[in-house]
């Protein structure tokens, strides 16, 4: 999908970490590398994290930063092609064969014998199956935009593995065959894909295979350290490195729910609104349920919480 | 530097990460576009179009550091080659003046002390000596004497042998700095193949072991081989499991229910848009192992168990109970304990004694006879070698008119099931299937059997 309006946006990596970061969202050389390689190849992105990394928030940023429409389609069992590609108005295709019925006189009028009449008619009906009467769903959507757009094909592990087959023409050649119609082939620009799964289950080989595979992992201290630096602006340094650190911390225990970048950025802005300046035993004790989000955990780590306070202030504090 | 990335590539499928050609070209495709020039990036783009979970990207990245640790030299010497050999005459013309100069290639090469040149030569001679192709630990040596050929060293021995018959001093210092030299090469030689080795090779072989692992008969693997197998069984366990839980969409097929249709419909002025369908429940099935656990049969009931509760995600409710004299339900013990706890502490347990099957048979009535229904799978591991004991077949007909299936499993060849005290004539009209089953590719089949039948 190469536009030269973009040009400037994915010249080289560096330049798509950074334009990334003016749109707020915060992070590595993998990340980035995907995004240049995505953009220069028309590859796919298929995202693989834990739960709250950010995977849904790259596609938005993405499209935010191209300034182009973002089309989402969010998976779910059970989801089928009528409500992902295309649907035919059957409505609108009811009321003009009412239409039809009533002009039908006319129309056959002068008609010499059956087969001229059915010849008539028959111009008619391939009118009923023409892009006229088409409902494109996301799928077709994005193809038929014309500056391109960044389709965000959300927690494609949550649909049924027939689905995933179906994604694979889209994927590999960007057009989707309709066969009351032909095949939908994408415009000129290309549009952006990206996938993301919370592998719930294995997706398949042949949908891996046509993909960019990125998997964004929980982030190391210091990357944590700057998302929450661009996504709370307003928080103190010392408490965010407390809060960092802690976090990091938690993530280490043996958690049902281990807290992700989304809980962090929460806790952050709940700290910031009861006006801490630093991390105490009771300041967390009150805002744990912000973090963890069961109860099992919320009560493993209670009882850890001093010692945990203790590592991730520092002494001097 | 294509052909670096092919046998990166390689590298890659030895450490057992699937690449397809389309990936390939992908990669390609992606390492023409960041560039060869900074490592760090191409390591990335590569990361992103070569390995696709999680565990292969770990993977990858082993393989990535240890491959480009050296293979970045021979990378290079495509486009190298044609400077080195200007550069090689400066110092070659300038030797130090009270000493002699060598005369071998290679002899020169070594007392210049130029590692990268030597480097390259040392990659070129790999090449030509086809090190990629190592497969076992035992040739280390031999490929290191073939590099060590292909760099000259018979030249270098020659002029060895032939400064050291001389009476110069000059000469003799000569031949002790080549010397030195030599072995120093030789310890290097020896470092570039054992990275290879473990490049290229180390899978290779385990393949080889796991392949013979497979195959040999449980009872001849010795306790070291044990660890080896569990990550096999847990290996086939897996496949096993991410065949048998793959999702698969019923479709609407059938009967009609007409009540329930009739009902819903009401609404609609009895027109019929929403149909019912009948629909079937099915129960949950049971498994029952039975594990004969005397001395001879001990290792097989060990696996056919590891086997059997490895696969819980889709053979759920497995009960097991092991005997040789009398029989018991050892369930508990893996519920509590881990898995292999629980195998000892069962073998431990109930592996004294004689083998008494009509016992051990009376003894399952006992305990769960009513349990046993048409849903169940009754899996009985052993020898049927009963002591000449009564077998009283009868208890087995009991079973095989309550249960679904009965499979009974010998780890003796179909041969000895009918001589001596074995007792497999009496009980064969009574089993739905009787297989030997002594090797983990036996488990495996009746495993995979097993999955779709209880399903």
């Amino acid at each position: 999908m190469t536009s030269p309006a973009h040009e400037g946006l994915v010249h080289s990596i560096e330049m798509v970490v950074d334009s990334l970061r003016t749109q707020g969202y915060v992070c590595g050389e993998q990340v980035g590398t995907a995004v240049y390689l995505a953009y220069h190849l028309n590859k796919p992105v298929l995202v693989e994290g834990p739960p709250g990394v950010g995977k849904t928030e790259l596609a938005k940023t993405t499209a935010a930063m191209f300034n182009l429409p973002l089309i989402r389609l969010q998976c779910y069992e059970g989801l089928d092609e009528a409500k992902a590609i295309y649907e035919w108005k059957y409505g609108k295709q009811l009321l003009y064969t009412q239409v039809l019925k009533e002009t039908l006189e006319d129309v056959l009028q002068g008609a010499k014998g059956l087969a001229d009449s059915v010849r008539r008619l028959h111009e008619f009906g391939d009118i009923f199956f023409s892009e006229e009467f088409l409902e494109p769903r996301p799928l077709l959507k994005a193809l038929q935009e014309e500056q391109g757009c960044v389709l965000l094909i959300d927690e494609v592990d949550k649909s049924d593995q027939e689905f995933e087959s179906l994604l694979l023409e889209l994927l590999s050649d960007y057009q989707i065959s309709i066969p009351e119609i032909g095949t939908v082939k994408a415009r000129a620009v290309l549009p952006m894909v990206f996938l993301t799964s919370n592998n719930t289950r294995e997706i398949s080989d042949a949908l891996k295979r046509r993909c960019l595979h990125l998997y964004i992992p929980f982030p190391d201290a210091e990357l944590e350290n700057r998302i929450v630096e661009v996504r709370v602006p307003d928080i103190p340094p010392s408490l965010r490195a407390q809060l960092v650190s802690f976090i990091q911390a938690l993530r280490d225990m043996d958690l049902k729910k281990v807290p992700a970048i989304s809980e962090t950025i929460d806790w952050a802005r709940t700290l910031l609104l009861l006006h801490a300046d630093r991390l105490d035993d009771e300041l967390v004790q009150d805002t744990l349920s912000v973090v963890l989000k069961f109860q099992e955990d919320i009560e493993n780590v209670a009882l850890e919480v001093p010692s945990l306070v203790r590592r991730a202030v520092p002494k001097d504090q | 530097m294509d052909r670096t990335l092919i046998s990166f590539i390689q590298a890659l499928r030895n450490a057992e990460v699937r690449i397809s050609p389309a990936e390939t070209l992908d990669a390609f495709a992606a390492a023409n576009l960041v560039g060869y020039s900074q490592r760090e990036a191409l390591k990335q783009a590569l990361w992103l179009t070569l390995p696709k979970t999680p565990d292969e990207k770990a993977r990858f990245n082993l393989c990535f550091d240890r491959f480009f640790d050296h293979a970045t030299l021979t990378a290079d010497q495509d486009e190298l080659d044609p400077e080195p050999t200007e550069h090689s005459q400066e110092p070659a013309g300038e030797p130090p003046q009270d000493a002699r100069c060598a005369q071998s290639e290679l002899g020169q090469m070594l007392l210049r002390g130029d590692s990268a040149q030597l480097s390259l030569a040392m990659a070129q001679a790999g090449r030509d000596a086809n090190v990629s192709a190592i497969a076992l630990f035992t040739q280390k040596g031999l490929f290191a004497r073939r590099v060590m050929d292909n760099m000259g060293l018979a030249d270098l021995n020659a002029e060895i042998s032939s400064l050291e018959a001389e009476d110069e001093l000059s000469a003799v210092q000569l031949a002790q700095a080549l010397r030195g030299a030599r072995e120093r090469l030789r310890t290097q030689v020896r470092d570039f193949v054992e990275r290879e080795f473990l490049l290229h090779a180390d899978h290779d072989g385990r393949r080889l072991r796991e392949e013979l692992l497979k195959r040999i008969k449980l009872s001849n693997i010795d306790r070291r081989n044990f660890k080896h197998l569990k990550t096999i069984v847990m290996r086939m366990a897996k496949r096993l499991e991410t065949m048998a839980t793959r999702k698969r969409k019923v479709f609407r097929r059938g009967h009609l229910h007409v009540p329930r249709t009739l009902r819903s419909n009401m609404s609609c002025d009895g027109a019929l848009f929403d149909l019912h369908w009948k629909s079937k429940k099915i129960g949950r099935p049971k498994i029952f192992a039975v594990c004969d656990v005397s001395g001879s049969v001990a290792n097989y009931a060990r696996f056919m168990l590891m086997f059997l509760y490895s696969l819980e995600a889709v053979v759920p409710r497995v009960r097991a109970f092991a005997f040789s004299s009398h029989l018991g339900e050892v369930t508990g013990w893996f519920e509590e304990a881990d898995l292999e706890t629980a195998i000892e502490r069962t073998l431990h347990e109930y592996s004294g004694g004689s083998t008494d099957y009509a016992r051990a048979l009376a003894d399952l009535h006992d305990l769960c006879l009513d349990e046993i229904d048409h849903r169940s799978t009754i899996i009985l591991l052993g020898d049927a070698r009963n002591n000449y004991g009564d077998p009283r077949q009868g208890l087995l007909q009991t079973l095989y008119e309550r249960a679904r299936r009965i499979i009974w499993l010998n780890p003796e060849p179909r041969g000895n099931w009918f001589v001596g005290d074995a007792e497999m004539r009496s009980y064969l009209p009574y089993c739905h299937q009787a297989r030997v089953c002594n090797s983990l590719e036996h488990l495996e089949r009746l495993m995979s059997d097993l999955v779709k039948i209880v399903r």
